[in-house]
C-alpha cells in the first residue's frame, strides 16, 4: 500500500510561455510514512498537493494510489458555502460511502461549532471553517492525510487529536515552514524549480531547503 | 486483467457512481433551495405556472384552428422547460461546483447527471399534475401517457448531450455562456413548441424534421391527442442525436477536466 510517482510532469500554459511545475518526479510514499514536502512560495506546492490527491491530472506520467488518501485538506477546500456544516459532513459521508450518522455525530462533537453546525458555512469564521474541515477529514478515516500548510495544527485540542490520528496513519504535509515539517514528519522532499527531490534524512532535506 | 476482474471493477465503479450521484442530488436540492420547503415547491411550480400562463395566453387569443390550445401550449412549454432549464444551467455548472472536485470520486459528468435527474423528474411530475388537473376539470384523458413520458425522457437525454458539450465549450472559450442563452431562445420558434409538422407546407416539413426537438414535440402530442392529427417523428433519429452529442460531450469534458485548475 503506497502512493507512487512515476515520471510525473506538470506544466501550465501561460502568456509568458510554459510554466513548469514538475519535471519528471519519481518517488514512493509507503503507508504510515510521514513525509514533508518543502517548497518556497510559488514553487507549485499546492498544485503538487492536488495532483497527489488525484484532483488535478499530471500533464505526463503516472500517480499510482494503492492506499486511501484524503482530499487535500487546506483552509476549507472541498466544502460548499451555501450548505451548513452538518450538510457538508453528510455530503462527504455519502461521497465516501461512510456511515452518515456516525460521521455527523463525530463532527458535531469534535468541531465544537454549537449552533453554527446547522448554519451555512459562508457564515463561518476562517477558524470555524478549518475546524469543520479537519473534523470531517478525521471522521472519514484515511490511510494517509494530505495536508496543505494553511492548517494551523498548533498545541490545541485539535492539534493534539490530529497528531494522534496521523501517528496511526500517514501524512503528507506540504509546507514552506521547516519547523512544522520537523515536528510532524520523519522524512522530507524539496520542490524547487520543477525538481522534486526526496531525502531519507530529514536534516539533509531541511538543510537543502534552507540553502535555497 | 481477466474478464471477470474487469466486470467486477466496472460494477464497483458503477456502484460508486450511483452513490456519488445520489449524494449530489441531495446536495443540489439543499444548496439550490436552502432548507426551506418553498424551494421544493418552486421547483415544481415554476414550469407549471409558466406553462399554464402561456397556455392561457394562447387560449385567450383564440386559435380556432388548434384543438385544445391550452393543453397544446401549456404541455409544450413544460417540455420546452426541460430543454431551457438544463441547457442554460449547463454553462455555470462547472464553476459553481468546482469545490466538489476536491473529492476524487466526483467526476464532471456526475455533476450534470445529478442536476438533470432532478430537472427531469420534476418536469415529469409537473406534467402528471397537469394531466390530472385537466382530467378533473375537463374530463378529457390524454390518449397515451407512455408516449408523453418517453418524449420527456428523450428531451432530457438530448438536452443532456447538448449540455455536456455546452459546458465544455464554456470552459474552453469566453462568451460561449451568452451564446448558449441566446441559442435556447432563438431555437424556441423552430423547436416544435408552436407548431405541428402537418401544419407546415411540405417543403418546410422536411426541413423541420432535421431539428431533433421537433420529433419529441410530435411524440408528446401524439400521446396527448394522436388520433386527431398525423404525427411525424422518428425515434431512431433522436437516438442518433442523443448518442452523438453524448460521445462528443463526454469526450470534451474529459479534456476539460484535465485542464481545469482548481484554486
Amino acid at each position: 500500500m503506497a502512493l507512487e510517482l512515476i515520471n510525473v510532469h506538470k506544466h501550465y500554459p501561460t502568456r509568458m510561455g510554459r510554466k513548469i511545475i514538475l519535471h519528471g518526479a519519481c518517488g514512493r510514499i509507503a503507508r504510515g510514512e510521514k513525509v514533508g514536502i518543502l517548497g518556497r512560495n510559488g514553487s507549485g506546492k499546492s498544485t503538487l498537493v492536488r495532483m497527489l490527491g488525484g484532483v488535478e491530472a499530471p500533464t505526463k506520467g503516472l500517480i499510482n494510489r494503492t492506499m486511501t488518501i484524503s482530499w487535500p485538506i487546506g483552509m476549507a477546500a472541498g466544502f460548499s458555502g451555501q450548505l451548513s456544516g452538518a450538510d457538508n459532513a453528510r455530503l462527504i459521508a455519502r461521497l465516501y460511502g461512510r456511515d452518515i450518522q456516525k460521521i455527523t455525530e463525530f463532527v458535531a462533537d469534535f468541531s465544537e461549532l454549537g449552533d453554527y453546525f446547522r448554519m451555512p458555512m459562508m457564515t463561518y469564521s476562517s477558524g470555524m471553517r478549518s475546524r469543520l474541515a479537519l473534523a470531517v477529514s478525521l471522521a472519514v478515516d484515511f490511510d494517509c492525510y494530505l495536508v496543505d500548510e494553511a492548517l494551523a495544527v498548533g498545541d490545541t485540542r485539535f492539534g493534539r487529536a490530529f497528531a494522534e490520528k496521523i501517528e496511526k496513519s500517514g501524512l503528507i504535509l506540504v509546507s514552506h515552514s521547516p519547523a512544522l515539517v520537523r515536528r510532524l514528519c520523519t522524512r522530507a522532499a524539496v520542490l524547487d524549480q520543477g525538481i522534486l527531490t526526496f531525502y531519507d534524512d530529514l536534516d539533509e532535506a531541511l538543510a537543502t531547503y534552507n540553502a535555497l | 486483467m481477466s474478464f471477470r476482474e474487469e466486470v467486477a471493477l466496472t460494477l464497483r465503479g458503477a456502484r460508486m457512481q450511483r452513490r456519488v450521484i445520489g449524494a449530489l442530488i441531495i446536495r443540489e436540492l439543499h444548496s439550490r433551495f436552502g432548507q426551506h420547503y418553498f424551494g421544493y415547491i418552486w421547483l415544481f411550480f415554476e414550469p407549471l405556472l409558466l406553462g399554464s400562463a402561456i397556455g392561457l395566453l394562447h387560449y385567450l387569443s383564440d386559435h380556432s384552428a388548434i384543438f385544445g390550445p391550452f393543453e397544446f401550449f401549456a404541455a409544450g412549454y413544460i417540455l420546452y422547460f426541460i430543454y431551457r432549464g438544463i441547457l442554460n444551467r449547463a454553462t455555470i455548472a462547472i464553476r459553481s461546483n468546482l469545490h466538489l472536485l476536491y473529492h476524487r470520486t466526483v467526476t464532471l459528468p456526475d455533476i450534470f447527471f445529478a442536476r438533470h435527474l432532478i430537472e427531469t423528474i420534476s418536469c415529469i411530475g409537473v406534467m402528471f399534475v397537469f394531466m390530472f388537473a385537466l382530467f378533473v376539470v375537463n374530463g378529457v384523458m390524454v390518449e397515451d401517457p407512455t408516449k408523453i413520458i418517453l418524449a420527456f425522457i428523450g428531451m432530457a437525454l438530448l438536452t443532456q448531450g447538448l449540455a455536456l458539450m455546452a459546458a465544455a465549450a464554456t470552459e474552453a472559450m469566453e462568451g460561449v455562456e451568452r451564446a448558449v442563452h441566446a441559442f435556447t431562445y432563438l431555437t424556441l420558434p423552430i423547436c416544435g413548441m408552436f407548431f405541428l409538422v402537418e401544419w407546415l407546407p411540405e417543403s418546410l416539413q422536411e426541413l423541420a424534421l432535421y431539428v431533433p426537438m421537433v420529433h419529441l414535440f410530435e411524440l408528446m402530442r401524439d400521446g396527448q391527442f394522436g388520433s386527431r392529427f398525423q404525427a411525424h417523428y422518428d425515434i431512431g433519429y433522436v437516438a442518433a442525436w442523443i448518442l452523438v452529442t453524448h460521445l462528443l460531450g463526454l469526450a470534451a469534458l474529459r479534456i476539460t477536466r484535465q485542464r481545469l485548475g482548481l484554486e
